[in-house]
């Protein structure tokens, strides 16, 4: 015979359908989302990695300063690789009739057929010279329509299609940055006839497949590195290294592995962090609820005490009655599972879809069965209410029958309650009610913090990318600062400029061996003596480098402490030592007088790499000029991150307070179900409703209230963690930081999602019968 | 002759409507004077817990009305009521209803704090036996010690009417006395109204004044000439 108990719990649910309704809903939203991130992420990620072989994505690309010869080439694919041209011009784009558009940079490449080949997403691809197709995701953000005709170097092209390249999946104008740029860098495909057509110089760029392929990342690694270094000699000798050939000599400008390209992998690895990132929520926040499961049903079984010491005296054992209070929890979650994966698979999923597909340039997909996702968001829920009730409900059912009958539920038998302060009798009472209701108020502590994180990444982004936006200019050396070609003119001499704000520097690009990010690039400066830019002093230790307060913090150095950095394309390493921190937080550098400079890189004395001024320099040659870096350049990382998240942030918020009100709504409800025969009990004794407000409802106030701002500080401590691990990832550094108002915003948000929970838990309050404490006499 | 200081006059209470409407109280009509010790003596279901909760503004009469020291009930709006059960009444329930997360001397501080004339608390607690037990938790006593904090509760703000709902229905014979002499002990001192509805008719004997309930109708209204103190009942 089935266990009569069973009949009780559809009751159950409909008598407090409000509560178990709110628990769903978290759980069916979060488990949904979390399920459709999961599935997007999955079939994306197995989109991606199944498009290095549909694309045949490259192994590794390098540029050379001139064009290579047919005898270099030879010379490297004897080092066992596959060399295919994929050279480019990066120019200008221009909208015709949008003058006011967003000016963008295009990287034009020719049609590809063999190596890194382009997912057409919608249109055709050009046939004549004056067509051209370009990335879908920048085509979104400035808005350029297939039919368009923009102009492409000075030359009118029609947009015939747009396109996703495998290896701009992340449009990464320079791997170096922090973030990809899809709003002001483009890429695009033209015909060879198109290509002639423009007038841009030609980047001589390389692409190659390893003929042997290798099995995983250390032997990636260990291929490449041997293979830059074979690549530097040989381009440096023209590919004979016996016998150097002067004609065909080259230089090697530009090597990116595929490892370490975030145009291939970003995206990849953004999958991989989202879902670990909504994992990790999933189930702090399925904690979360298991708590407020477990604290209903222990109020539930103290209030049924002399029901279940009568059960138990008749024969009920302790397992029956565990699986009757464990069953309404592990019904509801069962049930936000199977809506929430229903709804995951279709509404989340493609929420989570558009949002990738808002941010990089993605090849098209096909949505797949997913057991992983099924398994985290259907077992991993389960399993922890399962647990974390179990554990909660089995330890308040140990109790004898007879103390069950007696209502004797306490474990400890203090012989003497815990004496208070002699405080006013209000207070003394509130702290009473603390005490007897520690667990839920704990759990409402923990509800706040959860709310409190997520509403500290709403507020904390916009308010870090602001504060990043405000003081771009300041993390320059200089307004301008120029990197030369060449330092020589076509005559011989050094290129010099008559702009008195401009002085000479040196910087050469380094990478990192260990610590929290391998392989970062840091540029190694040398500066002059009384320099206007950079304001350090001349006289060091030959070894001895100031670090960028970006590097330091990033690596955690301190002064005294030893670097060692290694050259881009060979294995040669340095070893410095930290003099001090340079207060330069935004960039990764380290800084050494000239003479050092030149002696440790084996410079000449009279060696620079450009010009650092806060003025435009326009008396030297544009021929000249390799780049121009401006406060402009580094504000494109910041408007990228604004744009692929900053507008979903205000949403994001609205979100977590909506999260607020539902989690303090519920753990409020369970407090005052736990204390609703004593608020009784104090109408009928004549306490007007202010008073027991004033105990009940103060008391909850101030513990939401100190619970917030403890939350402020484990929020900050939890999103400083989290945003270190990300920036880990990613080359450069820039700080989460939250201004007080922002902390004070929070603290606002949450006390405004208190206030709604307030006047519900007054009314809730308000309607408790004075019959209740009857109920208990009879 | 003496004044009459609560006046129940024609009360009808019913619960549930249609087929299930049950009629509790039938028109109840009786008088108690300042300071009597009343006993509302009935069987299971005769109305006479309903009848307490309407004395103490917890529940409402359909129709007739209470009047007590010339002001009715039914004139009060929620805040009169609440005021009046605050400044007038004193509660003792059969399960004492003591709030768990209070101490005994706290608990009694919850009626003090009513009133703005409250008996001295310690003076109370060795009135009650409870002064060596003032700092345990409800869940730390007996029955009997439980039952006099609820005592202490009621009487620490003075009420002018001590309402008590079968005060000894959860105690053993001993203590019942010992409470019941209690309940006496407090009439003789302070000179409250005392109203103590019970089943157990013995208990009649030490009242003032008896009604007799049954069916939600007054069968009979005795006034005792020959009371007996609390020591000397038995059942």
């Amino acid at each position: 015979m089935k266990s009569p108990l069973k009949k009780r719990v559809p009751r159950e649910l409909l008598a407090e359908w409000k509560k178990y309704f709110a628990l769903f809903a978290i759980m069916t939203v979060t488990i949904g989302f979390v399920s459709g991130m999961l599935v997007a992420n999955n079939s994306m990620e197995k989109s991606c990695n199944d498009g290095f072989e549909k694309y045949n994505i490259e192994d590794s690309h390098f540029i050379l300063k001139e064009e290579a010869s047919d005898k270099l080439i030879d010379a490297i694919e004897d080092e066992g690789v596959t060399v295919y041209k994929q050279y480019y011009k990066q120019v200008k784009e221009r909208q015709i009739d949008k003058p006011k558009a967003e000016k963008s940079e295009v990287r034009v490449f020719k049609l590809r057929d063999k190596i890194n080949k382009s997912s057409l997403l919608k249109g055709e691809y050009p046939s004549t010279k004056d067509e051209i197709v370009i990335d879908r995701m920048h085509a979104d953000n400035v808005g350029i329509k297939i039919g368009d005709t923009i102009k492409v170097d000075g030359a009118k092209m029609r947009v015939t299609g747009f396109i996703a390249l495998p290896d701009y999946s992340a449009l990464y104008e320079d791997n170096s940055e922090i973030v990809f740029n899809a709003i002001s860098f483009d890429v695009a495909l033209v015909t060879n006839a198109g290509f002639n057509n423009l007038k841009g110089a030609t980047v001589y760029e390389y692409a190659f497949d390893y003929d042997e392929t290798p099995i995983d990342k250390a032997d990636k690694k260990e291929k490449s590195d041997d293979f830059v270094e074979r690549l530097y000699k040989l381009s440096a000798t023209g590919g004979d290294e016996d016998n150097p050939d002067f004609e065909n000599m080259n230089e090697v400008t530009g090597y990116l592995p595929e490892y370490l390209n975030q145009g291939i992998h970003f995206a990849i690895d953004d999958f991989g962090n989202d879902k670990a990132l909504g994992e990790t929520l999933l189930i702090v926040l399925i904690a979360v609820i298991s708590f407020i499961f477990a604290i209903t049903e222990s109020n539930t079984i103290v209030k049924e005490a002399s029901v279940i010491g009568t059960l138990r005296a008749s024969g009920y054992t302790k397992g029956e009655l565990l699986r009757h209070y464990m069953s309404m929890p592990i019904i509801v979650t069962l049930l936000a599972a199977i809506v929430g994966n229903a709804l995951g698979y279709t509404f989340f999923k493609n929420s989570v879809v558009d949002m990738y597909y808002n941010s990089y340039s993605l090849a098209t997909y096909e949505t797949l069965w997913n057991s992983d996702a099924f398994i985290k968001t259907t077992v991993y829920p389960v399993l922890i209410v399962l647990i974390i009730n179990s554990l909660v409900i089995s330890s308040k059912l140990q109790f004898s029958p007879l103390k069950f009958l007696r209502r004797d539920l306490t474990k400890t038998k203090r012989s003497k309650a815990i004496r208070l302060p002699r405080w006013k009798f209000f207070k003394r009472f509130r702290l009473r009610i603390l005490m007897q209701n520690i667990s839920g108020y704990f759990t409402l502590f923990l509800g706040i913090c959860f709310v409190m994180i997520l509403l500290n990444f709403a507020v904390g982004l916009p308010a870090t990318l602001d504060n990043y936006k405000s003081h771009a200019k300041e993390y320059m050396l200089s307004d301008y600062q120029y990197v030369l070609k060449n330092t020589l003119d076509k005559n011989g001499d050094d290129i010099t400029t008559d702009e008195s704000s401009a002085e000479k520097y040196s910087s050469r690009v380094l990478l990192t061996i260990d610590g929290p990010h391998v392989d970062e690039e840091i540029t190694a400066y040398g500066f002059n003596k009384n320099s206007k830019y950079i304001d350090l002093t001349y006289n060091v230790k030959s070894n001895e480098v100031w670090v960028s307060e970006g590097y330091a913090k990033k690596f955690s150095l301190n002064k005294g402490d030893t670097i060692t950095l290694k050259e881009n394309y060979t294995n040669d390493t340095y070893d410095f030592v930290v003099k001090d921190i340079y207060n330069q937080p935004g960039i990764m550098a380290i800084f050494m007088p000239n003479n050092h400079f030149n002696k440790t890189f084996d410079y000449e004395n009279d060696h620079f790499t450009g010009f650092l001024s806060n003025n435009k320099l326009d008396d030297i040659d544009e021929d000249y000029i390799l780049s121009i870096i401006t406060g402009d350049d580094i504000l494109k990382m910041v408007n990228q991150l604004d744009h692929s998240m900053g507008s979903y942030m205000d949403y994001f918020g609205y979100a977590c307070i909506v999260l607020a009100v539902l989690l303090m709504l519920l753990l409020t409800k369970i407090i005052i179900e736990k204390n609703t025969v004593s608020i009784s009990m104090l109408k009928v004794l004549g306490y007007f409703s202010a008073e027991i407000n004033s105990l009940y409802i103060r008391l909850t106030t101030i513990v939401v209230v100190i619970s917030a701002l403890i939350a402020t500080y484990v929020s900050d401590l939890a999103l400083q963690q989290l945003w270190r691990h990300v920036l880990n990832r990613l080359n450069g550094w820039f700080e989460f930081y939250v201004e007080w108002k922002d902390y004070g915003r929070m603290v606002i948000m949450v006390i405004i999602a208190y206030l709604v929970v307030l006047v519900l838990d007054m009314r809730r309050i308000r309607r408790i019968p004075m019959t209740e404490a009857l109920k208990s006499v009879e | 002759m003496p004044e009459n200081f609560l006046e129940v006059k024609d009360i009808f209470k019913a619960y549930g409507s249609g087929d299930s409407k049950q009629e509790v109280l039938k028109g109840t009509d009786f008088t108690v004077t300042k300071g009597e010790f009343c006993v509302l003596l009935g069987p299971s279901g005769s109305g006479k817990s309903t009848l307490l909760n309407i004395i103490g503004g917890i529940d409402n009469a359909d129709s007739g009305y209470i009047s007590i020291d010339g002001e009715k009930l039914e004139d009060m709006n929620e805040k009169a009521l609440t005021n009046y059960r605050r400044k007038h009444l004193g509660y003792v329930f059969q399960l004492y209803n003591l709030i768990p997360n209070l101490n005994v001397k706290e608990n009694i501080e919850v009626g003090a704090y009513l009133s703005d004339n409250p008996l001295e608390i310690d003076d109370l607690l060795n009135t009650l036996g409870l002064y060596e037990h003032r700092y345990k938790l409800p869940n730390q006593l007996s029955g009997g010690q439980q039952q006099r904090t609820s005592i202490g509760r009621a009487i620490v703000k003075n009420p002018n009417i001590l309402l008590c709902d079968e005060p000894t229905g959860a105690l053993d014979y001993n203590t019942s006395k010992e409470i019941l002499g209690l309940i006496e002990n407090v009439n003789q001192r302070y000179g409250n109204t005392i109203i103590m509805v019970t089943h157990n008719e013995a208990i009649s004997h030490m009242a003032d004044h008896t009604i007799k309930l049954r069916d939600g109708v007054v069968r009979k209204n005795i006034i005792n000439e020959n009371k007996i103190s609390a020591a000397e009942l038995d059942w």
